[in-house]
């Protein structure tokens, strides 16, 4: 329970920043929504000369844009990019952080198991994440209550949000991995952006050429707004892979870091 | 009864040396050495004795249980001082005590204030605001303050002024008799002939020896270096006890160990210019030790 608190203490500064720039992204695109809505017919006459590639590589879909949930699902891609940096910046930073600030040695020579150790980081990692998406969700369900102008699928909206949790679990079972299998993290941030732009860009590559199996390399194509506008389900077996995902490298990493030697400074 | 017990211990690292096969024992309630040149493997064996490394074979125990099976139960009677001390940089001296406190189920309020009076530690300052010598001495405290059976010391001295080194080895000496056993790793000879009952010396990743103290100081090195009015016979000085004998045109060098007495005679019998005689530091009674064994 001490490590637990420590490390939370430790990741409240950044949790509260992502969170509130999660928020803002939220009530930045929606606030523009009204405009957007106004000037519809416009903006899709714009859009109809680019390329079909190019418009489904960056999550704009004609038919649904102009509905509230429609473009809710447009600004989610770049909500769920920023979600991903955030998970993995934190599950790699928080495992990585003994060795990095060569505390380890405090630590591990306490009466504490690895186990320990490492189930307190991750649950302290959870109950960040879930913090965020607590603030993420409400600012979701007022803003769009506010700017919308026809009724919309409230269980619609509600399961979009909700995956950005699903994903960023992801991110986080893979930051962790990340940094139990680098023998040495210098920089948390150049790894995880690099990481989670790799993903990012598969995912737009993914998406613009409707490729079935790239879908399922990249997090970011599990879970798919549109079938949920259309279907209000999840594709189960998109979920399936993303669960198998966090128990892989959740698993994984407490094997690794039950057996890692800690080296000295 | 043996506290550790390390037998046959060795672990292997990519490029660099590790050690191997190292066995030795320290007794309950001893105040035992463990001294070599730097990089010789004593950082090395006393975190594989934490744990927070694994041996490539060999094994040891601690109060009879493995190091590696039992470690989280083992640590809780352990307090430990690394030679290089770091801890969470925006904490507060007394957050971080407090932290460290935590771990063993232990009220240790009350110790944590006695210890940082001894040492003189300022509890409110941030540990990123602290020099060297006061992040070693919050180390010192965070590795006593729940009384540990066994006090593992990395190289302990490192950065304290003279005046803290004698407040800590008093401390050490006061926790000795309430019967901590205390492992002393160092690289200094003085250091370590002041404290310890036993010291083992280990160089190059091998236990070169393990000796009583006193028998080192028995031992008695000398390094005897003189100049000569006159050319001398190089078989003069060879008597027993005389190490590293070298003759360069008319001075002389060599360690020497045994009845002091024996030298001074047949320094006394020839005519000399100039006579130096130093104690050796460590590498040279290293040397002395490689050379006995080949």
């Amino acid at each position: 329970m001490n490590m637990f608190l420590q490390e939370l203490k430790a990741y409240q500064k950044p949790t509260i920043i992502w969170s509130i720039s999660i928020v803002a992204i939220v009530i930045l695109f929606m606030a523009l929504f009204p405009a957007f809505s106004r000037d519809a017919d416009e903006f899709m006459k714009v859009l109809e000369g680019f390329p079909e590639e190019l418009t489904r590589a960056i999550g704009l879909t004609f038919e649904t844009l102009t509905n509230v949930l429609g473009y809710f699902s447009y600004a989610f891609l770049y909500i769920k990019l920023c979600g991903a940096v955030q998970a993995m910046n934190l599950g790699l930073s928080i495992v990585s952080k003994e060795t990095r600030n060569k505390t380890a040695e405090f630590l591990f020579t306490k009466p504490v198991t690895r186990t320990q150790v490492l189930t307190s980081k991750l649950l302290a990692a959870v109950t960040s994440l879930l913090f965020t998406n607590l603030l993420f969700l409400f600012s979701v369900i007022v803003t769009v209550e506010i700017v919308k102008t026809a009724d919309y699928s409230r269980q619609g909206l509600w399961m979009i949000a909700a995956s950005l949790f699903f994903l960023q679990l992801i991110f986080l079972g893979l930051g962790m991995f990340t940094a139990v299998f680098i023998p040495r993290v210098k920089s948390v941030i150049s790894v995880s952006l690099g990481l989670v732009f790799a993903f990012f860009i598969v995912g737009m590559i993914s998406s613009s050429t409707d490729d079935e199996g790239l879908r399922y390399l990249t997090p970011f194509n599990y879970v798919n707004d549109y079938y949920i506008i259309e279907h209000l389900n999840y594709e189960m077996q998109y979920i399936g892979i993303g669960l198998a995902i966090i128990c892989l490298t959740v698993i994984l990493s407490f094997v690794i870091y039950r057996k890692k030697d800690i080296h000295s400074v | 009864m043996n506290v550790i017990e390390i037998n046959h211990l060795t672990k292997v690292y990519g490029k660099s040396r590790g050690i191997s096969d190292v066995s030795f024992q320290v007794k309950e309630g001893e105040i035992f050495g463990f001294i070599g040149p730097n990089g010789a493997g004593k950082s090395t064996t006393i975190r594989l004795l934490l744990s927070l490394i694994y041996p490539t074979s060999g094994n040891a125990t601690i109060f009879g249980k493995d190091v590696v099976k039992y470690a989280s139960e083992i640590t809780k009677e352990i307090g430990y001082l690394p030679s290089e001390v770091f801890y969470y940089n925006n904490m507060k001296v007394k957050d971080l005590l407090k932290y460290s406190a935590s771990f063993y189920k232990k009220d240790c309020t009350k110790r944590i204030k006695e210890l940082a009076e001894i040492m003189e530690l300022d509890l409110t300052k941030k540990i990123d605001d602290l020099s060297l010598g006061n992040k070693k001495k919050v180390g010192i405290v965070q590795g006593l303050l729940h009384e540990p059976k066994l006090i593992i010391l990395d190289e302990p001295t490192s950065g304290l002024d003279p005046l803290m080194q004698q407040r800590f080895f008093d401390l050490l000496e006061k926790e000795n008799q309430k019967g901590a056993t205390i492992l002393f790793s160092s690289h200094i000879l003085s250091e370590v002939q002041r404290l310890c009952d036993r010291v083992a010396i280990i160089k190059e990743g091998k236990i070169v020896q393990v000796e009583k103290i006193r028998t080192l100081k028995e031992n008695n090195y000398k390094k005897f270096k003189l100049e000569t009015i006159s050319e001398l016979d190089f078989n003069y000085f060879k008597v027993d006890g005389v190490n590293q004998l070298k003759i360069v045109g008319k001075t002389v060098s060599f360690i020497f160990k045994g009845n002091i007495n024996t030298i001074t005679e047949k320094i006394a019998n020839i005519e000399i210019a100039n006579l130096w005689v130093e104690e050796p530091d460590l590498e040279e009674i290293f040397m002395h030790f490689y050379q006995r064994e080949e």
